[in-house]
């Protein structure tokens, strides 16, 4: 089939990079100068990831920022000298017990198991969004989901729009919304970052010497208070209700006063967090190298530095040579990022108040109520028993936001302080996402049978 | 001028843009603020790049999650439940 | 006369361990439940959950499924496993000349110990399962037993049986009294822990505590699920068996070989288990090792048959692949029954892949022998004496 042999990968290559955002893209540009063979995938047409999603047409304006827009010109002018081609549409699926890297191929409908030297693998973040009453409701999105389609075709959502959560990037949002045109009514933060105290200390310096960071929240927040859209803080969603074709937004703020938006839309967002749900851990034959925010979810500025940084690491062990020693610019973001979580903080424990019939596993739609029940039959359940006994972590997400907010709630209601490790719920197990049995079937490899 | 490419969404023509995603062409048609009888949405959208599944859509017979799946002109898309 | 209760403690927490701790418990035994990591994290929560007579070899361990399916039964009737176990049939199919024989001849040894089947012919299947393949030619369907998860009957029958559990500790050994006839303790990570009764349970754990390694061997088994598919898992009303199925679980038959079935020493045979969610359970492996893992080969090996079977599943996603390192015996049939030499030390273990079957039957044998009782099941063809301890951990 032309098709097939068309979309056919190299049988033999050194290193397999996985992701084109800004870390897979300085990494692809280093390794394929390097003299090492290289196969570079996306799930995406085209490399930039969720922070560069460019306009689908290529000529859309865009809502970046202009260290953003400074780093894309960058990224893209190295992944175009290196000569480094991006596959896309492919997903990595993870890494079976042969040792075979698993690639799906989705336009051409198979799944390929590579056995590359070396595996890099750059696949960003995910966000954290925390369950609220009706969060499950149509309408009701993630702030980094609204933000790439407003990327991707230049247009804010039609429609009353309500930004809540926590941390800079709902400010990023709804300032990006204004310059689309459609301000949203309100942004809800549940810290308070301008409280007195909240940028004092180590972390305070840590920004100053960073005066993109807040010339950039200045720019954001002086747009929205142009337009006039109140930043709320100290302000959490109680709830979402449907009502008629619409959403009721209720909140409850500092001074704890009740209010309700009626809204189209609400845009959620609690942080960021690694995505490394069913990839293969870090180490060992093939050499499995993470980079980037799926590493440690620092931001686009501390990705580029550790995509590169991956890159020679990966280089050094193929070849033999010293590897390279941790890169200052990701230490900087570091405390950028520390930083601003200690000013975000927010003010209370928002999980061990949710009523018991708010969905904490999207997926399977098992509730905070399923979990304490659990829990008050014996407090000592391990986080496989809870897993496989209260459905959690075990749907077609495979846990990629229920699974810190389970092992959240978890610590919370044994009255233990930190949560334990997601991966005691989720596992590491490949498929790292769904994938068609027809596709898993059709590529039959050489080296597969 | 030539007509706006198209694809079908549950037998309704949906019109997209070069290079959009299925999602970002189903957003601005409002599909995720049409219920269906049974009370779900025809349509829902989460995370946007492609991690959480909500908007899995079988497209040409084939269950993808639309917002990391180019529209292609002609395609018949049928919402997913189940 | 007040006496004190008797206590009990279980090694191992999966099914049989579990099952135990529900009979000894309900039997008025204080019972602990001492696990080296968690409940059902071995066997029992990586299983295929067929509560079947179906694929067992004619002969005790047939007899014995069909009182493990009855167990099943008595314990839902009575609410213990309410919702959990899933009544229903299992087909075993057959696709060319050959497994048609191997079919009928497995279905009269079928008959022939009381369980109810039925023949199904092509057409006859076309019409009761329209999404099977048209290659498949005959069935033999097993009526009237079921499915249940291993890791909730585990969990279910551990809260039901009020048990003290000790997760995470580690058994080192038993002590014994003078005579060395009795063990009085076992000593283990949490110190030394004294009971009236033992119960040994523990899976490939129970092998250093035997002195029975090489007796008792590893088996690993691929699974896999698939997310939900409601309209296709509806048209299949039980679960599905290749008839190779059976000839894999006979590491002793070679037609698995000439099939192409066995590759490097592992074997495959093809179930297709429909669960009360949607979603698909596909299995399963036989490999001689006991290093977790799960291989692309072995995946489109099962489920290119499975598509074989079932050409729809084709178009459903793939979202989980693990495997479970069952409990294996030389000679294919579990120990149950007293440790040789000690009165008050008994066994139950080297289930392989029928423990979900027959773990609750099983429970409720320990608890008879705890007693004095004549034991549901003969257990003459189960008797650990049959292998003689080479080096036992005291």
């Amino acid at each position: 089939m032309v098709e097939a042999l068309a979309t056919s990968l190299p049988a033999e290559v050194d290193v397999l990079v996985v992701g084109a955002g800004p870390a897979g893209m300085a990494a692809a540009a280093a390794l394929a100068g390097s003299g090492l063979s290289l196969l570079w995938i996306d799930q995406r047409p085209a490399c930039g990831g969720a922070i560069h999603r460019q306009p689908a047409d290529g000529k859309g304006r865009s809502f970046a920022p202009p260290s953003a827009r400074a780093q894309w010109r960058r990224l893209s002018a190295a992944v175009a000298a290196s000569g480094a081609r991006l596959r896309g549409r492919h997903h990595f699926l993870g890494l079976d017990s042969d040792g075979h890297a698993l690639v799906e191929d989705r336009a051409g409908g198979r799944v390929h198991g590579l056995k590359p030297r070396a595996i890099l693998i750059a696949v960003g973040a995910v966000e954290r969004v925390l369950p609220r009453p009706g969060w499950q409701l149509p309408g009701v999105r993630t702030a980094g989901g609204m933000q790439v389609t407003l990327k991707e075709t230049g247009e804010a959502p039609q429609g009353r729009i309500v930004v809540a959560g926590n941390g800079p990037l709902t400010v990023a949002l709804a300032a990006q919304l204004v310059a689309a045109g459609n301000p949203p009514l309100a942004v809800l933060e549940a810290g308070d970052p301008l409280r007195a105290g909240a940028g004092v200390g180590v972390g305070a310096l840590a920004l100053l010497q960073r005066p993109r960071v807040l010339a950039e929240a200045g720019r954001y927040l002086a747009a929205l208070y142009r337009a006039g859209v109140p930043w709320l803080r100290g302000c959490r969603v109680a709830a979402v209700r449907q009502a008629g074709a619409a959403l009721a937004v209720d909140y409850v703020d500092a001074a704890g006063r009740a209010g309700t938006f009626d809204a189209d839309h609400l845009a959620l967002h609690d942080g960021i967090r690694p995505n490394r749900f069913g990839l293969p851990e870090a180490g060992g034959a093939p050499l499995v190298v993470h980079a980037g925010d799926c590493r440690e979810a620092l931001g686009a500025i501390a990705a580029e530095a550790d995509g590169a940084a991956a890159a020679r690491r990966v280089a050094a062990a193929l070849r033999g040579l010293p590897a390279a020693a941790d890169s200052a610019a990701i230490r900087r973001e570091r405390a950028v990022q520390a930083a601003l979580a200690r000013m975000f903080a927010p003010a209370r424990d928002a999980l061990s108040l949710l009523p018991d019939d708010t969905v904490l596993c999207r997926c399977e739609g098992r509730t905070v109520g399923d979990l304490r029940a659990l829990i008050a039959q014996d407090g000592g359940l391990s986080p496989r028993e809870i897993k496989l006994n209260g459905r959690f972590a075990m749907g077609v997400c495979q846990g990629r936001f229920c699974g810190d907010n389970v092992m959240a709630l978890i610590a919370a209601l044994n009255g233990r302080g930190e949560p334990a490790p997601v991966e005691l719920l989720t596992g590491r197990r490949w498929p790292a996402r769904p994938v068609a049995i027809a596709d898993l079937i059709a590529g039959c490899d050489p080296d597969t049978k | 001028m030539s007509a706006p490419a198209e694809f079908d969404w549950n037998g309704v023509a949906i019109p997209f843009r070069p290079g959009e995603t299925l999602a970002a062409a189903l957003l601005r048609a409002g599909a995720d603020r049409a219920l269906r009888p049974d009370g779900e949405a025809a349509f829902s959208y989460f995370c946007g790049i492609g991690m959480c599944q909500s908007c899995l859509v079988v497209c040409d017979g084939r269950a993808v999650e639309a917002c990391v799946t180019p529209a292609t002109a002609g395609a018949v898309v049928r919402s997913r439940h189940g | 006369m007040a006496t004190r209760k008797q206590r009990a403690i279980i090694v191992g927490a999966g099914i049989v361990g579990a099952a135990s701790a529900y009979f000894l418990s309900r039997a008025g035994f204080e019972v602990k439940v001492v696990e080296a990591a968690a409940p059902a994290s071995a066997a029992s929560g990586a299983a295929d959950g067929a509560v079947s007579v179906a694929s067992k070899r004619p002969g005790p361990l047939m007899e014995a499924a069909i009182l493990g399916v009855e167990t099943y039964r008595d314990l839902t009737a009575r609410g213990v496993l309410d919702g959990l176990f899933a009544e229903r049939s299992t087909f075993m199919l057959a696709q060319d000349a050959d497994e048609d024989a191997v079919l009928d001849g497995h279905a009269l040894s079928l008959v022939r110990s009381g369980v109810e089947i039925r023949h199904h012919g092509r057409q006859d299947l076309r019409a009761l399962m329209p999404v099977l393949s048209p290659q498949v030619r005959s069935a033999v369907e097993v009526r009237r037993e079921g499915h249940a998860i291993g890791y909730r009957i585990v969990n279910r029958l551990l809260a039901a049986s009020g048990a003290a559990i000790l997760r995470g500790c580690r058994v080192d050994g038993f002590a014994t009294d003078g005579a060395a006839t009795r063990v009085t303790a076992l000593d283990t990570s949490a110190g030394a822990l004294a009971a009236d009764v033992f119960v040994l349970a523990a899976g490939n754990g129970s092998a250093a505590l035997l002195g029975l390694a090489g007796v008792l061997r590893p088996r690993k088994g691929q699974l896999f699920v698939t997310e939900r598919a409601a309209a296709l898992n509806a048209g299949l009303p039980g679960s599905l068996m290749s008839c190779r199925y059976l000839m894999s679980k006979d590491s002793t038959d070679r037609r698995m070989a000439a099939e192409g079935q066995e590759d490097g020493g592992r074997r495959f045979g093809l179930v297709i288990d429909p669960l009360k969610t949607g979603q698909f359970l596909i299995g399963g492996t036989r490999e001689e090792t006991d290093v977790h893992g799960t291989d692309l080969a072995a995946l489109r090996l099962l489920l290119g048959e499975a598509v074989a079977m079932v050409p729809a599943l084709a178009g459903v996603r793939l979202i989980r692949a693990f495997s479970g390192i069952r409990t294996a015996t030389v000679d294919g049939r579990p120990l149950i029954g007293r440790a040789p030499g000690f009165d008050n030390l008994i066994v139950a273990t080297g289930f392989e892949g029928d423990g979900i079957c027959l773990g609750p039957v099983t429970g409720r044998v320990v608890s008879e022998l705890a007693r004095g009782m004549t034991p549901a099941i003969a257990l003459e063809p189960f008797d650990p004496g049959r292998f003689v301890p080479r080096e036992r951990a005291a």
